[in-house]
């Protein structure tokens, strides 16, 4: 294992407020108001900040889940150009090899360890999209993924992106907008509170007496209310959301889904349940730790990354299984800061590189095929020995947000300020 | 989410009785003349600003500073500092801005104290100048220590703070003496546990826990966790397992009070640190330049310091030979060695550091010369002095105090005391009530300090599970699994799930769920005060518990829970209404802040 920077950085994420459901979350004229209203409203109700009418079944509905891969990705070994010969000349000791790639198209194949998602892309429900970046990532962990976490320019935005698309897309429930993990991840940061949690049974208050509980979170609410404080705003929504959090954590999951017992297997797991407990879940983002192979990546027989992506197909195929139909409307955007240089370094790792590699899983997709711009690896095409950010990280993510969250065409100048998207036609 | 995949296992080792580190987790002995320098510094600098109360402006500005090339400059062009300077601008609210009287800086802590207006609206009561110290120097105040500031002065309590050895500390020693290989050298943890296991930094991570919640060396253990987050190792994590202790103990505590670029020189030293970054496998044919690049844009100058790509490579290349033994020696396994053969040789220029690096045996003094060159740099001065105003001050502290630091610490060789002499000195620090959230870590040490809580049996087993209550709340000490170190603005940590878990820690704590601590009584927690009536019990537990009472319209939140009257009989007895009702004023955000 290397020792890398964000190897794993862990800690930000947090989650949604809310407000009833049943709205048109394109429905701009009543937003204003349904936010102000939504604490209330739920304080009111059942405190399960459960949507009346499934969002899913609304156009630009459904659930947004964002991977994360800490650390740069190694694109090519994912999605491979098997038949580009400068690849097998750049890294002569972990190259995939075409013979050993599930094949995709005379370009492109698949790591050996994606079977699943093989299988996925040959149903339609898995794309891709090589030589992703934009014109500011740098070669840094830290500052590509700030840079890209905050809308990928390098000007203007301060809040996270995910933050402002849920902004654009209106109102929502405590649990619209979750990271799992212990605290909210940058791209969810900003105006619209958000959840986080390590876990759906966590955002349970301890007490085993019902009456006594109840009290207690009537008293929690109280002592946070007139506190104009972000730690008060996170309170009342932790109060507001234990309800639908109950709710979901009953869901069993489905008998043919096999969850791999690790961190993200257990974190799709809570994710399904949110869906098929229909609770308003709009965004789940997780970070995935291990990605910085600058030592010793492996081959197509063992190593790192063949670990790492086989832990990544094994999560994704029992969290499609599990949601079933619910599938639909759920769509799995699995990004990274960088791809990393084509060539290997001397440790037979890889160094930290520009054009990442996107890969998209679920519903809504146009399936099947890779997508953007790709002009191979000869090294007069490359940037300073690295896949070129051909295609916009802006663009792929738009579109997504455009299906997923019904975030109006107006709206996509807010959340990617400075850039005007233009759509690869990664959704159907 | 923390990177499990590179964890080793938690075996509890072979405990073959280590041998005890003399001067275990002890702060060194002091290094600089302090009373010289605040004398030195009184009155320097004191400009006073004339007019009212002036709003002070935070530091750097987020402008549309021009879009670098990539290949140039490592640095997208929002012009963030750092991770934390970008998460605590996210809001676009500047909750943490302070306004104050005309002169910022005075002769001493006490002065400026007595000078400082607090006019930044908080729930916290800023009448109480001794509690804010406390707040912000030490783990979580208690009745005792606020006691004892009132009894020797504030002055007198900082240069006692400011002196560790000078201060018994029979509570830290005994909850430490539990772990003998929390910072054991690397030969004593090779020969006491089982090969790449985590006990010896498990026993390090948790025993520096006990220190920050039972030490008497509280300020000294504040400025520890502030280094480890700096230099940060992992520990427990990573590929540390014999060397991180031993790190902690020479680099980190060693150097918490001393001066910046020996901590530096130290680290860039030491094995866990050449491992963690992959210094040690860097060598002249395949130069790796992670250690190279951390070191500018973590360790010193930063991003905003301007420095290209190429500043990167020569920093990795002026670092090559540094290397750690091996299991098969030659030499002493797990320690530092410099290994001529590997560095790499040429000339080399990094942000005003030039040096024809011409032979391979020279190039260790050639790589401590950039290291000290680095930690006298503006860029560094002006990060650290950053990081210490974001501790002590707010998550996004004025531009004016920043500057005082920065200087301070320049003109004092890279010092660190004489820049907290300048910080106790501000305005800036002493208008801050209430400005800063306790990080999950600090707030459940401020619950334990607070409620009195000590082990009273199995210390060790006990006190690794309050550290695994930590854990769970994303924040057990020096385990942050990425270079950059836990962040320490409130807008990183916000967390609904985190929320509940303390929430459900104060219940476990106040509720004595945990056999090995000693069991909270509310009652005896008030006893002498008047807390006869509903009413009087409630306020007693806010002054007791957070030192105030609170608005009238919480406190009826509170009132409610033990039947709604605040005129009724109070319980006379350890009720499960009463212990709800305490851990409740701990979920409070009277005590959130700090």
């Amino acid at each position: 294992m290397t020792a890398t920077p964000a190897a794993t950085p862990c800690h930000r994420c947090h989650d949604p407020d809310g407000s009833g459901g049943g709205l048109d979350p394109r429905g701009r004229s009543r937003r204003r108001l349904l936010v102000g209203a939504g604490a209330a409203g739920l304080a009111l109700g059942t405190g399960l900040g459960r949507a009346r009418v499934s969002f899913a079944a609304q156009p630009g509905g459904g659930t947004l889940v964002v991977l994360f891969l800490r650390g740069g990705m190694d694109g090519l070994s994912a999605l491979v150009p098997v038949g580009d010969p400068h690849l097998a000349a750049a890294r002569p000791d972990i190259a995939v090899p075409a013979s050993a790639a599930l094949p995709l198209d005379r370009t492109w194949g698949l790591h050996p360890a994606l079977s699943s998602l093989h299988q996925l892309w040959r149903d339609g429900r898995c794309a891709a999209v090589p030589a992703v970046s934009t014109p500011d990532i740098s070669r840094s962990h830290f500052q590509a993924q700030d840079c890209l976490e905050r809308g990928g320019s390098a000007t203007g935005a301060t809040s996270g992106w995910l933050n402002r698309a849920l902004e654009s897309a209106g109102p929502g429930t405590p649990l619209q907008a979750l990271t799992v993990g212990k605290s909210t991840v940058r791209s969810l940061v900003g105006e619209r509170p958000t959840t986080s949690l390590r876990a759906l049974d966590a955002l349970s208050l301890r007490i085993g007496d019902e009456a006594r509980r109840g009290r207690a979170v009537e008293a929690l609410r109280a002592l946070h209310e007139g506190v104009d404080h972000p730690l008060a705003a996170d309170a009342r929504t932790a109060v507001d959301a234990m309800g639908a959090a109950q709710l979901a954590a009953a869901v069993a999951p489905e008998p043919g889904a096999d969850y791999p017992d690790d961190d993200l297997g257990t974190q799709l797991r809570d994710v399904a349940r949110l869906v098929k407990a229909d609770v308003g879940l709009r965004v789940a983002c997780i970070d995935v730790g291990g990605w910085d192979t600058h030592v010793g990546q492996g081959t197509v027989d063992g190593g790192t990354m063949a670990d790492r992506l086989g832990m990544l197909d094994r999560a994704l195929d029992a969290f499609v299984a599990d949601l079933g139909p619910a599938g639909d409307a759920v769509t799995v955007v699995v990004m990274t800061e960088f791809g990393r240089r084509v060539e290997q370094n001397a440790s037979r790792g890889t160094d930290h590189g520009h054009g990442a590699t996107v890969l998209l899983v679920g519903g809504g997709l146009a399936g099947g095929r890779v997508h953007g711009t790709w002009h191979g690896l000869a090294p007069e095409v490359l940037d300073d020995g690295d896949v070129p950010g051909w295609n916009d990280y802006r663009d792929v993510l738009a579109e997504v947000v455009t299906m997923r969250l019904g975030v109006p065409a107006g709206s996509l100048g807010d959340v990617f300020p400075g850039h005007r998207p233009q759509p690869l036609g990664v959704t159907a | 989410m923390t990177d499990h995949s590179a964890r080793t296992d938690w075996s509890p080792g072979r405990h073959a009785a280590p041998r005890r580190r003399g001067d275990g987790g002890s702060p060194p002995t002091r290094r600089w003349p302090r009373r010289a320098v605040v004398a030195g510094l009184a009155g320097a600098g004191t400009a006073a600003v004339a007019g009212a109360a002036i709003r002070l402006r935070p530091t750097g500005e987020v402008a549309g500073a021009p879009t670098a090339r990539r290949a140039e400059r490592p640095v997208d062009g929002a012009g963030f500092a750092d991770r934390d300077e970008s998460f605590a601008r996210s809001s676009g609210t500047r909750m943490s801005a302070v306004s104050v009287e005309p002169t910022l800086e005075h002769p001493t802590p006490s002065a400026a104290a007595a000078a400082t207006e607090v006019t930044a609206p908080t729930l916290l009561d800023p009448a109480d100048p001794v509690l804010h110290l406390l707040r912000r120097t030490t783990y979580g105040p208690t009745p005792e220590l606020a006691a004892e500031v009132r009894a020797l002065g504030i002055d007198a309590w900082l240069e006692a703070q400011l002196d560790p050895l000078s201060l018994p500390d029979p509570a830290g020693d005994l909850v430490a003496g539990a772990f003998p290989l929390a910072w054991a050298d690397p030969a004593t943890v090779r020969r006491s546990i089982e090969r790449t296991t985590w006990e010896a930094m498990s026993q390090c991570s948790v025993a520096t826990m006990a220190r920050q919640m039972w030490s008497s060396r509280q300020l000294y253990e504040v400025m520890v966790e502030l280094w480890a987050d700096h230099l940060h190792v992992p520990t427990p994590g990573g590929v540390s397992w014999d060397t991180a202790p031993d790190y902690q103990a020479t680099v980190i505590r060693a150097h918490a009070l001393g001066r910046f670029a020996d901590m530096l020189v130290a680290s860039a030293r030491h094995p866990a640190m050449l491992r963690w970054l992959n210094g040690a496998e860097s060598r002249k044919e395949a130069v790796n330049e992670n250690y190279g690049r951390e070191l500018l844009e973590l360790h010193t100058v930063g991003v905003a310091s301007g420095y290209t790509e190429e500043d990167v490579r020569d920093s990795a290349r002026i670092l090559t030979g540094r290397t750690v033994v091996g299991d098969d020696g030659p030499g002493e396994p797990g320690t530092f060695r410099y290994d001529p053969a590997m560095h790499w040789v040429g000339p080399v220029r990094v942000l005003g550091f030039e040096h024809d690096n011409a032979t391979p045996e020279g190039g260790l003094e050639v790589g401590d010369a950039y290291l000290r060159h680095l930690a006298g740099h503006e860029a560094t001065a002006r990060r650290i002095a950053r990081k210490v105003a974001v501790r002590f001050v707010s998550d996004d502290p004025p531009a004016s105090l920043v500057d005082r630091l920065a200087a301070t610490y320049l003109d004092n060789d890279t010092a660190i005391t004489p820049v907290l002499w300048t910080l106790f000195r501000s305005s800036e620090f002493w208008a801050a009530v209430g400005q800063k959230v306790r990080r999950p870590r600090e707030n459940i040490a401020a619950a334990v300090r607070a409620l009195g809580i000590v082990p009273e049996r199995d210390v060790s087993a006990t006190l690794r599970r309050l550290s695994d209550a930590t854990h769970r709340s994303g924040h057990q000490a020096m385990r942050w699994p990425a270079p950059d170190g836990y962040p320490d603005v409130h807008a990183a940590w916000r967390s609904v799930g985190v929320t509940v878990e303390l929430w459900n820690v104060h219940r476990a704590l106040v509720g004595g769920w945990d056999e090995g601590l000693t069991t909270p009584d509310p009652l005896r927690l008030v006893e002498g005060e008047p807390a006869g009536t509903v009413g009087e019990l409630v306020d007693a537990l806010c002054r007791r518990l957070c030192f105030q009472t609170f608005r009238p319209d919480h406190r009826d939140a509170l009132v409610a829970v033990l039947g709604g009257d605040p005129d009724a009989p109070a319980p006379t007895s350890r009720t499960a209404d009463l212990l709800e009702v305490t851990a409740l004023v701990l979920d409070s955000p009277y005590f959130a802040l700090r």
